[in-house]
């Protein structure tokens, strides 16, 4: 009989040593499976080899330890032997059996925690709460409250306190010390209390516990103090605000989306809102956030109600309470005692000057007689009689009543004015004496009448020019007075004696003198101020834009010793000088009433740039591609010379070319500063012609072909260049090296650094400097006699302040002609590009040493054609250049350029 | 016409969007309108009858900006899932998803022949994109411009944009240029005559600007409403004779074209008026807001 026909029922009995054996061999064969399959692999077999479906309903993964029933050795059926001389014991199965270690333990209470009795906080009876809440889900999602799953039997430490007069709620430091009697009383009484129920019965029933707590607190007198250091579970810190369900991981299995998505593909549906994505229109409602507020409130805890009644005391805040020790105390000052002998109304130290002024009225200001003995006589007879009195003036009288040069005394001559000295200085006199000290006599003769032109005196501004020739009204301010309280901006009263800028011509000068004096010590103008009473208008107006200017140079001059200038020196130019200079406390106000106006006028700008279309996108709106039949742009990208490149041609429209010269000029402000260091007046007349040209040339589509393609040809044909494109590229060439200076630069040092070879005969350049004129000009400018480098120094000056620029249309111009100077520079940047491959590929014959030598000599032999073009006119350049390169690249980038025009055609 | 011709009575609400209404269009013959909202949905909509016809789904975010071909077939829509739509009307399916920017979508327009949208967005940046092949790349990206681009108009042959940095650029296809009208305040909302000489430029001191196209002047100003911070739309009248946009205390603004008085001001929602719409033929108008209502305003 085979034993496939049996059928076996129960384990059948195996020897010792067999079931050994095999239990290692699978134990073997399972930890070799083990070691080499991956856990999700891994199949759980009997130990007949079967399989069994273990896990399957828990995901299949693993299960158990190792995939066995919890241990490593697995579940082995215990054997049972008894013989007659060690007879088995009759087992008694109980349930620890049948448990695992940490489950014993917590069955039996064998791990160290507080025992109910003594958890007197409810803490180890909520944690207990809380695993098993976590163990078992209930029907409340989210872990149980904890004030569900407290113990219901008090602890002996709570029923202790309780005994003492503790209640839930309550702190137990008794703080109040007058309390403290009271207290020690409660737990004497408690104590004796406890020890009788404990001699009662161990096991007290709760509802009893209960009553006696009852009891216990209702004896208790309510007049107990508001601590209230509750114990209050920890809350969740981070509210949930998903609708996942509880502890739902979205990126669980996932974590690499935990991030952000990456940019451009749209937002996930995980994504997480940002601070940007807030709804900004929310803010538009300002009820929404009363209701909050007023939800937030009435879902307190009713544990509040207890502050509620502690509101009530005034003065103190919720949760606080009133110190009975403060060490802070209101210092309190007693009011100031007034004197009995003080009224409380200012008395003006003498009599308002309104008073003076309707008591006497001013004799009118007439101009003084033209002798001028006479005019002395009156003005010290006046002095004297205005200091000693009316009675001066009667003995005087008396004494001269025959001497016809007092009759002004009489009525006569000149009384009039008489009249009017003598009521100056009676008004001086005054103004002495009512206060001792004349400063502080001014400055409350100001204060008492502050207004607008006071005030800017004060503050050093300086008064407004008034129409020169116009007289002044006779006011009621003496001139004397003024220009003595005049404020003095400036040192101007140590104004070098040399600065005589109008020396030749001494009333000239003079009149600047007044003019000075005018200008910086203030006053009212005299009538003779605005120049010659025979000049006419406009020379006049000239000439005191002279002055200003002549005023303006002193200051500086005077103010700052930075620029090396003397006085004497920034004289020299303003007989030359036609610019307009406006006094800047003019001009500032003007800027301030007009900075709305200015606003207006700037904007809107108007710029205009190349733009490329894609050629899908032309084809998209039905329109031919602009760009058709021309190269796309180099792939290599050089920022915005770039959108620079094609300019010249494409936009001849010359409106366009201006206004585009003038953004391009702010945005490539880089390059731009560069230039406008060696920016001078020469160079400008030589850049003007040479770019003029470059304008000109009307430049065929194919050179940018030939530039760009002809590297790829072949060296060895050999043809004649067209001259039509010849000049033209070889000053964009010119050009070209313009820009590779600083790469030259660069290269030369590090030449020099390797040791390499540099050209001897290298000419010595910077960046500042582009011609030797320009260098001359640069150093003669530090010589203090040059006129010519001030003005420029002075121009530039005034170009950084921003006043108004000689004359708009230069600017303008020279604006472009900086623009069409880049352009140029980048397009030929882009055809030298075109000979940098050509000149490697010769030199990528030799190596190393003969490349950097190729590259100092590219570089020598660029400065020296920029300096040549600089110097010389535009047919020089062309011939140095064609001199200067081998012919024979010309030549094959002719033949290129046939080439391509064959293969086209 | 004159100024009791103007549309202030309101003929329709629309209500249907749970949420600020971030922008209600007229369709290329005024006969319907479209709207999209906060609600990431957009709503296609009969204003004359103030019908809700069609809801259309698949927004993650909320929807800035919608816009519909002429022949009233397909739409457009954009917003702040950095993704813009192309849907088909009728099946109310999306047709291509076009990804590329790289932060929100502001405004989206199709061109002429709606074989080509543009849209417009906070990365600075301009980005067409096909309708015609199945290429979902854009064709040409325009990032010129140094801030969040706010508008976009699109002609026969220009694309242009306003953008935060004050300009307002356009881009001729046809020559291959660039026109930067910088306006020194940051530009809301662009708007197109309806004759295609001059824009109107909504900017953030509360000033609608009025700009010649081919010399880049500053024509007129309007003023009188409040925005300051809010995306709000502007427009012309039909006939060109008048300024409309709204404001952000819920008025909406009707200025005359050429003295720039206001000529009429109304209450017409509770909140921000996000968008304003003008008829394209009547004397007719849809304002949105954000108080999720659209109305329709007639004579």
């Amino acid at each position: 009989m085979d034993e496939r026909d049996l059928v076996f029922y129960g384990t059948p009995i195996e020897r010792e040593e067999e079931l050994s054996s095999r239990k290692k061999k699978a134990v073997a064969e399972a930890s070799g499976q083990l070691r080499t399959l991956p856990t999700w692999k891994q199949e759980v077999r009997d130990e007949e080899g079967r399989r069994r479906f273990h896990g399957a309903f828990t995901g299949g993964y693993s299960a158990g330890y190792y995939n066995t029933v919890g241990s490593k050795e697995g579940w082995a059926p215990q054997t049972f032997t008894s013989s007659r001389k060690n007879r088995a014991e009759l087992k008694q199965q109980s349930i620890l059996n049948f448990l695992d270690d940490d489950e014993k333990a917590d069955l039996e209470g064998q791990s160290l925690a507080t025992s109910t009795q003594f958890d007197t906080f409810g803490f180890t009876a909520s944690e207990v709460a809380r695993k098993q809440a976590d163990k078992e889900p209930s029907a409340i999602p989210g872990p149980v409250p904890d004030e569900l799953v407290l113990p219901a039997a008090e602890s002996i430490g709570a029923k202790l306190l309780l005994k003492m007069g503790w209640r839930h709620g309550r702190s137990i430091k008794d703080s109040s010390t007058d309390s403290l009697y009271d207290a020690r009383r409660e737990a004497r009484k408690a104590f004796i209390a406890f020890s009788s129920s404990d001699d009662t019965k161990s096991n007290i029933d709760g509802d009893a516990n209960h009553v006696n707590d009852h009891s216990n607190s209702l004896e208790r007198p309510v007049n107990d103090d508001n601590l209230s250091s509750q114990y209050t579970p920890l809350n969740a810190l981070q509210p949930k605000q998903d609708l996942h369900g509880l502890g739902y991981d979205p990126y669980k299995h996932a974590p690499e989306f935990r991030g952000k998505a990456g940019p451009g593909f749209g937002i996930g549906a995980l994504e997480e809102y940002d601070i940007e994505d807030e709804d900004v229109y929310t803010t538009a409602y300002d009820f929404e956030d009363t209701v909050v507020q007023e939800v937030e409130d009435s879902s307190k805890p009713i544990t509040d109600h207890k502050h509620r009644l502690t509101w009530k005391e005034p003065g103190i805040l919720p949760g606080f309470k009133v110190a009975s020790i403060s060490d802070y105390q209101v210092e309190k000052f007693n009011a100031p005692e007034v004197p009995k002998d003080f009224v409380p109304r200012h008395k003006f130290a003498g009599p308002l000057k309104v008073e003076d002024k309707t008591a006497v009225p001013p004799p009118p200001d007439v101009p003084p007689p033209e002798d001028s003995n006479m005019k002395v006589l009156i003005e010290g007879v006046a002095t004297l009689v205005g200091r000693c009195g009316k009675l001066f003036e009667d003995l005087s009288r008396e004494k001269n009543q025959s001497n016809p040069s007092f009759g002004f005394l009489m009525g006569g001559n000149g009384h009039e004015y008489y009249e009017r000295k003598l009521w100056e200085a009676q008004q001086k006199y005054k103004d002495q004496k009512k206060l001792p000290l004349p400063s502080d006599g001014k400055s409350s003769q100001k204060t008492e009448k502050m207004n607008a032109e006071n005030r800017g005196k004060i503050l050093g501004e300086r008064p407004l020019e008034r129409s020169s020739s116009s007289l002044v009204s006779p006011d009621v301010n003496l001139q004397s007075n003024l220009s003595d309280t005049f404020m003095k901006p400036l040192q101007f009263s140590e104004l070098p004696e040399v600065s005589k800028p109008f020396k030749d011509n001494s009333a000239k000068q003079e009149r600047f003198q007044q003019f000075l004096k005018e200008k910086y010590k203030g006053g009212l103008r005299s009538g003779e101020s605005g120049g010659a009473s025979n000049m006419s208008e406009a020379v006049r107006a000239q000439e005191r834009l002279d002055f200003e200017l002549a005023a303006e140079a002193l200051e500086k001059a005077n103010r700052g010793q930075q620029s090396n200038l003397s006085a004497q020196q920034s004289m020299d130019f303003l007989t030359s000088a036609g610019m307009q200079f406006t006094s800047a406390g003019v001009e500032q106000s003007k800027d301030t009433l007009d900075k709305d106006f200015e606003m207006k006028k700037m904007y809107p700008k108007r710029e205009e740039n190349q733009w490329r279309p894609s050629p899908v996108l032309c084809k998209r709106f039905d329109l031919v591609d602009p760009y058709m039949g021309k190269l796309p742009p180099p792939p290599r990208m050089r920022g915005k010379i770039d959108s620079l490149v094609f300019k010249a041609e494409f936009i001849p429209v010359p409106r366009i070319g201006d206004k585009t010269g003038q953004n391009q000029n702010r945005s490539s402000g880089g390059l731009q500063s560069s230039a406008q260091g060696v920016r001078d007046g020469s160079a400008d007349e030589e850049e003007d012609e040479v770019v003029v040209d470059v304008e000109n040339v009307e430049r065929p589509v194919d050179l940018y072909k030939a530039i760009f393609s002809d590297d790829s040809d072949e060296e060895a044909e050999t043809s004649k260049v067209s001259k039509v494109e010849d000049p033209e590229k070889k000053v964009e060439v010119a050009n070209a090296t313009l820009n590779r200076l600083m790469a030259g630069d660069f290269l030369e040092s590090l030449g020099k650094e390797l040791g390499l070879e540099v050209p001897p005969d290298l000419p010595p350049y910077s960046h500042t400097n582009q011609n030797p004129s320009a260098l001359e000009k640069e150093t003669t400018g530090l010589n203090p006699r040059d006129g010519s480098s001030v003005k420029m120094k002075i121009t530039e000056e005034d170009r950084k302040q921003g006043s108004p620029p000689p004359s708009e249309d230069r600017m303008d111009r020279r604006h472009s002609k900086r623009q069409r100077r880049y352009d140029s520079i980048s397009d030929s940047y882009s055809s030298s590009s075109g000979d940098d491959s050509d000149r490697d590929r010769y030199s990528s014959k030799s190596k190393g040493r003969r490349k950097k030598g190729s590259s100092s000599r590219d570089k020598k032999s660029s400065s020296s054609r920029k300096h040549s073009r600089r110097r010389h006119h535009r047919e020089d350049v062309s011939r140095e250049y064609s001199s200067s390169r081998s012919s024979r690249r010309d030549k094959d980038r002719g033949e290129s350029k046939r080439e391509k025009r064959k293969r086209r055609d | 016409m004159s100024a009791s011709d103007l549309p202030t009575k309101e003929a329709n609400v629309l209500k249907g969007h749970e949420g600020a209404v971030l922008a209600a269009r007229f369709n290329a013959d005024g006969n319907y309108c479209l709207s999209c909202g906060k609600d990431r949905t957009i709503r296609l909509w009969n204003p004359h009858r103030g019908i809700h016809i069609k809801t259309y789904k698949s927004h993650g975010r909320e929807v800035r900006d919608v816009h519909v071909t002429p022949d009233n077939s397909k739409l457009v829509s954009c917003g702040g899932d950095r993704q813009v739509f192309y849907w088909d009307v009728s099946t109310g399916r999306v047709i291509r998803k076009f990804r590329g920017h790289e932060s929100e979508v502001n405004a989206v327009k199709f061109n002429e022949y709606a074989s080509v949208a543009v849209s417009a967005g906070y990365d600075q940046s301009l980005r067409s994109w096909d309708c015609r092949s199945h290429s979902t790349e854009p064709i040409q990206i325009i990032d010129t411009f140094s801030d969040s681009v706010m508008s976009v108009c699109l002609t026969k042959t220009e694309i242009i944009a306003g953008s935060v940095d004050g300009t307002v650029r356009t881009f001729d296809i046809r020559v291959g240029r660039e026109i930067s009208d910088n306006l020194g305040q940051p530009v809301n909302c662009i708007s197109l005559s309806n004759d295609g000489n001059c824009i109107l430029a909504s900017c953030l001191d509360s000033t609608l600007r009025l700009l010649d196209r081919t010399t880049g002047e500053l024509l007129q100003e309007y003023k009188g409403h409040t925005c300051r911070s809010f995306k709000m739309d502007c427009c012309l009248t039909n006939t060109d004779a008048h300024v409309t946009g709204g404001s952000e205390d819920g008025y909406v603004y009707f200025w005359d074209l050429v003295d720039a008085s206001v000529v009429s001001r109304f209450r017409a929602h509770a909140s921000v008026v996000t968008s304003v719409s003008y008829h394209p033929k009547d004397s007719c108008m849809v304002t949105a807001s954000v108080d999720g209502t659209i109305r329709v305003w007639k004579t």
